[in-house]
């Protein structure tokens, strides 16, 4: 079993001044994302001996979004037309090696690995060609990567945590893929047979069976083998703990150097005027009515988001009045969208919507696990093309400990964002979070209503939605 | 035109954020009176008034920016009401130090533009009661009239933000403050809210009341022959209702 890089620290100080902030100096602090060293597991085994069975049933049983499959099928090779003239014939060699595109497939899992969002290609076994979409695979902790060949390139082995080889006998093998290509891929019965005795049993012997040797485990009787089964599951629940556990403790690292560093002068805490107060205060009261609760907060919301489209960029414009004189304006320098962190965002969406009526907004749920308090990201919706607008506003009604605000910038930066176009709006914020956010993401902008000394529980949203 | 001045411009945007990296703008011209407050000259607020000032924007964009300008307003102003320490028990048992608001308020619009500055009004002040006054130009003598006023009862209890955005002369708002004085109302309980103000509107304004505050997004270069403000936005009214 190849070593986890999981093992060596997440978090160091590099001590580089940030060469996007002018002239600033920083000492950046290093956030490794759950996500940024995914374990991967490589399932092999003949055409039918259960490798994609096995790999759903481990997959059913852990029931985690972030526990994801990938097939090596999505990587075969658009054929030319004398090769797709062959396929439909079936006489292509679709069980040689040499009818995937390992170089693409390399290319992916070095993405994933390095916490990135992976374009996965979407192969038709009707067309024999790679179509113009793609699937999208991001921020997976643990990635299944199953196929014939799972198991064939060393670059791919090198990538992998645990190899594991399905067995089954050969008359088990037949029978599955017949079922199967029938069922699922629109082939004949003559044309199924004849592609297994004149490909798929040659390269069995040839190149699929001596991925036996690389394997950690060979396991005959795919999902029936319920040993088999639960040591693979306790391996990846084991590798998720010690990712849960890294993670937490990378953050609680960060936590640590935040304490002493005064706030950046990109944490804007908004002037405590005496109508800020004000509306602080019935926010804040336990005895205030919903509706009450509601008014004000949406009321203080909009000029939070008011305060914070003074960070975004704009640009020189000069406009004629009605009477015919210039005035030298300005305006926005390019679109300003929004993503709102579920579900705490979506109450400042009212005061969003007040300055801008048709903002763009992306949608991401972090949650904190109820168990280990740790940040998990189970959902994500972002506009397109995000990594053109000239800013983007983050929403979200609390931070305390950072811990998810961190994990939204994390997931903008990777969507191709830079980040001091982001600009964070919070109503209320920790200290410590504060820091810990600032120190690892100098460039982006914050703007919070107010600042308070310690955690505090997410009661915001709880009085907004009622629930 | 020998009363307009040039507008003063700057380079507008955060202060992180160097001279290089933020846009010049013509920014509003200062005034010297303690009761005036101009808005803080950020570049959204001039992003928002350069598209209200701009001839080619529609009537919808009109109502929607202007609306914008006329929350901060309402904001500003309303950080002038007196308040006391007040202190609340939080959802999750901490105690916080705030405050409660003091006082009863309400607003008076002047006809009819003024009468546009009341959802922003009421986007911040729920259920506030709002009197109406109508004054207008009389034919014979071009002096400002007072044709119509209907005011809460009590008015003279009350604080009031007096409501019209634009400010040329003075003629009609310092009539109207006349009113307000007349029914009770102290100088020192009546705020002025205003989104386009003239160097000579305020002047004539702020000297006749000394004690009125006043609250304005801007205060342009000058007037034209024919009292418009320079480079204003033209006749607001019009733009936010018949055009």
């Amino acid at each position: 079993m190849a070593p986890s890089a999981a093992d060596e620290p997440e978090v160091a100080l590099n001590g580089t001044a940030s060469p996007e902030t002018d002239g600033m100096i920083a000492t950046r602090a290093h956030y490794a994302p759950p996500w940024a060293d995914v374990s991967i597991i490589g399932i092999a085994g003949s055409s039918g001996s259960g490798k994609s069975t096995l790999s759903h049933a481990i997959v059913n049983k852990l029931n985690l979004p972030w526990v994801v499959i990938l097939s090596i099928d999505s990587f075969y090779k658009s054929l030319d037309a004398e090769s797709s003239r062959k396929a439909f014939r079936n006489e292509y060699d679709f069980d040689s090696p040499d009818a995937l595109d390992f170089d693409v497939l390399v290319e992916r899992l070095r993405d994933l690995k390095a916490g990135k969002r992976a374009e996965i290609p979407v192969y038709s076994f009707e067309k024999h060609a790679r179509l113009d979409r793609t699937t999208s695979i991001y921020s997976p902790h643990v990635l299944i990567l199953e196929g014939i060949f799972a198991l064939y390139d060393p670059r791919v082995l090198e990538l992998m945590d645990m190899k594991i080889f399905c067995e089954a006998d050969a008359d088990t093998c037949l029978s599955r893929r017949i079922l199967r290509d029938q069922r699922d891929r629109g082939r004949d019965l003559e044309g199924i047979i004849k592609q297994w005795f004149t490909f798929v049993k040659p390269n069995f012997e040839k190149y699929v069976n001596p991925q036996r040797n690389v394997a950690d485990i060979i396991v005959p009787r795919g999902v029936e083998n319920h040993v088999a089964m639960s040591m693979v599951v306790q391996f990846i629940q084991q590798k998720l703990l010690e990712k849960s556990t890294h993670h937490r403790a990378a953050l609680t690292r960060l936590e640590l150097e935040a304490q002493s560093a005064p706030l950046s002068d990109r944490v804007i805490v908004m002037k405590q005027s005496s109508q800020m107060r004000g509306m602080n205060t019935i926010i804040h009261d336990i005895d205030t009515s919903s509706e009450d609760f509601i008014f004000y907060f949406d009321r203080l919301t909009a000029l939070l988001v008011e305060e914070a489209l003074n960070k975004v960029p704009f640009v020189a414009w000069n406009i004629t009045t009605p009477q015919g004189h210039t005035y030298a304006g300005l305006r926005p320098k390019g679109e300003v969208s929004a993503v709102i962190v579920l579900r705490g965002g979506a109450a400042l969406e009212a005061g969003l919507h007040r300055c801008i009526t048709d903002c763009k907004t992306g949608r991401v749920l972090i949650q904190s696990n109820v168990r280990t308090g740790e940040p998990e990201l189970h959902y994500l919706v972002l506009p397109p093309d995000i990594d053109k607008h000239e800013a983007v506003l983050l929403l979200d009604a609390q931070m305390s400990s950072g811990g998810s605000a961190l994990m939204a910038v994390q997931v903008l930066v990777d969507h191709g964002v830079r980040a001091d176009r982001i600009v964070l709006v919070t109503y209320s914020a920790g200290r410590m979070g504060l820091h810990r956010l600032t120190k690892v993401f100098p460039e982006i902008t914050v703007v919070v209503g107010q600042v308070v000394p310690d955690i505090e529980e997410r009661w915001v949203e709880k009085r907004y939605f009622r629930c | 035109m020998s009363d307009v001045k040039p507008a003063p411009t700057q380079c507008v945007g955060p202060d992180y954020r160097s001279e290089s990296q933020k846009p010049t703008a013509a920014v509003s011209a200062g005034v010297e009176f303690d009761t005036v407050t101009i808005l803080p000259q950020t570049p959204q607020l001039i992003a928002l008034l350069s598209i209200i000032r701009n001839k080619d924007t529609q009537r919808g964009d009109f109502i929607f920016y202007s609306n914008r300008i006329i929350r901060l307003l309402v904001e500003e102003g309303l950080n002038h009401l007196p308040t006391i320490e007040h202190t609340v028990t939080t959802p999750v048992g901490r105690t916080y130090d705030g405050l409660a608001f003091q006082g009863k308020i309400c607003g008076v619009s002047i006809m009819r533009a003024g009468e546009a500055m009341e959802q922003g009004l009421r986007e911040c002040c729920r259920s506030v009661r709002i009197g109406k006054i109508l004054i207008q130009r009389d034919e014979e003598t071009s002096r400002p009239k007072l044709f119509y006023d209907k005011l809460p009862e009590d008015i003279a209890d009350r604080w009031v933000l007096l409501l019209d955005p634009m400010l040329a002369t003075g003629g009609s708002a310092i009539m109207a403050v006349d009113v307000l004085k007349a029914r009770g109302v102290p100088e020192e309980r009546i705020f002025f809210l205003n989104v386009l103000a003239s160097p000579q509107g305020i002047q004539n304004f702020a000297t006749k009341f000394p004690k009125v505050r006043l609250v304005t997004a801007f205060v342009d270069q000058g007037l034209d022959e024919k009292n418009y403000i320079i480079p204003g936005l033209g006749d607001f009214g019009d733009r936010y209702y018949t055009r």
